[in-house]
């Protein structure tokens, strides 16, 4: 047996899946949005999904939501989860195994953070209540209409929710093996915490964060559990968008479901791409000491 | 000072959501705009207990497939992961970087794609279909934590195996297995965690013959019966924190009997 195909034998268990479920299933997708393999035989041409979903407004709006949902709640969870990631570090050891806490999220499915945000924020929820009780406000209608503003807020507070914990863990995995004594000089060179935090620390952060940010942001764009509890009516996330074509309608839209999921899924590759070249372009031209 | 502010905001953002849904779950009655739950009752217990053959059939069913899920990564992670660890070849970082994909794109995107095979091929609502598909998304979690396992082990212990007459099998089930269960685990926790959250997925592929507990729970988050929902998600967060208490008490305990610790 040749050394490649000894390879290829060592890597099937997980090729193999990975061309037929993981491969396979994006063909197919990409078939049924170009009309082919449908479950009814479809009548039109190969891109009659495509130029109807793009000929739609409704579509570039709900893309454009979908991105800013993301891009917020990635922001805002890489960015709490870093500042939150470094504080917890610096934890004496008696108060570390307490700040295991924030592991709570991680595990709480996202339909469950979706009913926290519900609990708190709604207009006859806790944060309403504790408002009343303060005289800030005298009704229910005085507190702001948080959930249902029509940007999406109530979506990018509970991704933000479940998504620091997740920043933090990737971020505390880097700062384990993070040699304290470079902070020691820089204080003794005199420099204030603010400066070691975006010159010495940060910059060595930096890949956990990025992978953080790109994880966070598509799975925010492209998920579906949580704008299904949470979302307005309009602009819809993608991903619902995509649930009321595959099951609402009739079967002869089914193309016009794969079309989006297609070019949700073309996006998602063109983002990693992108996102990992310009980072590494970025790093490039920062001095390692 | 600087400390417990710290903790203050850890325990605002992580720990006061669940005060909360205890409390909800001990009070269905309580309203805006009280701060403070008015009166307490066992309704919602009640109720969960009425009820309780339907949920912990779910929450045993979800349990199921997730361990299942767990398991089929493991064993389609392994030896892969063995030839990431320990052997050079072109294209190495791109088939890396294509086989981590799947736990990136939204899901959606190749399940809905599947769904129509998998009623074809009879896959669609059963235990099986719902596991593969769950497989398929999050093993790159188990992938890079046997990757990094099989770097840290290094090949001083296989070598040293294989040197005193062990065959490749009796290597792989007495030397390397042992020494690969923390980063097994590790991975393992994740596995579980995504398989068993996953909500839409499992509805898809499962459709209603397959029952999960997010499944069970998800009609009761926008219900009125909100008690109940909290006690579910109550019991969603203690059911994997005794798993993980008793996989990693049981890890300590072998290793500690055979010396290893």
């Amino acid at each position: 047996m040749s050394w490649t195909t000894n390879l290829l034998a060592r890597l099937s268990p997980l090729l193999l899946p990975y061309l037929v479920l993981f491969c396979g299933g994006v063909f197919l997708t990409v078939c049924q949005s170009l009309g082919v393999l449908t479950p009814l035989p479809y009548e039109g041409g190969l891109l009659d999904a495509y130029a109807r979903i793009l000929g739609e407004p409704s579509f570039f709006s709900s893309f454009g939501f979908s991105l800013w949902v993301a891009a917020a709640s990635a922001a805002i969870a890489v960015i709490a989860g870093t500042l939150l990631a470094y504080r917890v570090w610096q934890l004496p050891r008696r108060l570390a195994g307490a700040a295991l806490i924030y592991k709570i999220p991680l595990i709480l499915p996202h339909i469950a953070v979706a009913f926290v945000v519900l609990v708190f924020w709604s207009r006859s929820g806790i944060l309403a209540s504790v408002c009343h009780a303060l005289g800030l406000i005298q009704s229910m209608q005085a507190f702001p209409n948080v959930l249902y503003s029509g940007w999406g807020l109530g979506m990018i507070l509970a991704y933000s929710l479940k998504g620091a914990p997740f920043a933090m863990l990737l971020v505390l995995a880097l700062l384990a093996r993070f040699d304290i004594r470079q902070i020691q000089t820089a204080a003794m060179l005199g420099a204030s915490g603010t400066r070691i935090f975006f010159t010495i620390v940060l910059p060595r952060l930096a890949p956990a964060v990025h992978t953080a940010f790109i994880i966070l942001f598509l799975y925010s764009f492209g998920a579906f559990d949580i704008p299904y509890i949470l979302s307005e009516s309009r602009p819809g996330m993608l991903s619902i968008h995509v649930y009321n074509l595959y099951f609402k309608h009739d079967l002869v839209r089914r193309p016009e479901a794969m079309a989006i999921l297609t070019l949700m899924f073309a996006f998602a590759v063109l983002f990693i791409v992108v996102y990992s070249k310009a980072v590494r372009r970025l790093e490039n031209g920062v001095r390692k000491l | 000072m600087k400390h417990a502010a710290t903790m203050l905001v850890l325990i605002l953002l992580f720990v006061l959501p669940v005060i909360v849904l205890m409390l909800i779950a001990l009070a269905p009655g309580w309203r805006f705009p009280d701060v403070w739950p008015q009166a307490f009752s066992m309704k919602g217990i009640a109720y969960f207990l009425r009820h309780q053959d339907r949920i912990l059939f779910s929450l045993g069913n979800s349990f199921l497939f997730s361990l299942l899920t767990v398991l089929a990564t493991l064993s389609m992670c392994l030896f892969p992961a063995a030839v990431f660890a320990r052997t050079e070849f072109r294209g190495k970082a791109l088939l890396e970087g294509l086989l981590l994909t799947p736990a990136l794109v939204p899901p959606m995107t190749f399940a809905m794609g599947l769904h129509f095979v998998f009623i074809k091929l009879a896959l669609a609502e059963t235990l099986i279909g719902v596991v593969l598909v769950l497989a398929m998304f999050s093993y790159p979690y188990m992938f890079r934590a046997l990757v990094a396992g099989f770097q840290t082990m290094g090949e001083k212990y296989r070598i040293c195996a294989r040197n005193l007459g062990a065959g490749p099998l009796m290597t792989l089930w007495r030397v390397e297995l042992p020494l690969l269960m923390p980063a097994a685990v590790a991975g393992g926790s994740v596995v579980f965690l995504v398989a068993f959250s996953e909500y839409f997925l499992v509805f898809l592929i499962g459709g209603g013959s397959v029952a999960s507990f997010t499944g069970t729970l998800f009609p009761l988050l926008s219900s009125s019966n909100r008690s109940l929902a909290a006690i579910l998600t109550l019991i969603f967060l203690l059911l994997p924190v005794v798993l993980f208490l008793v996989v990693d008490g049981v890890l300590a305990w072998t290793y500690r009997k055979k010396g290893l610790l």
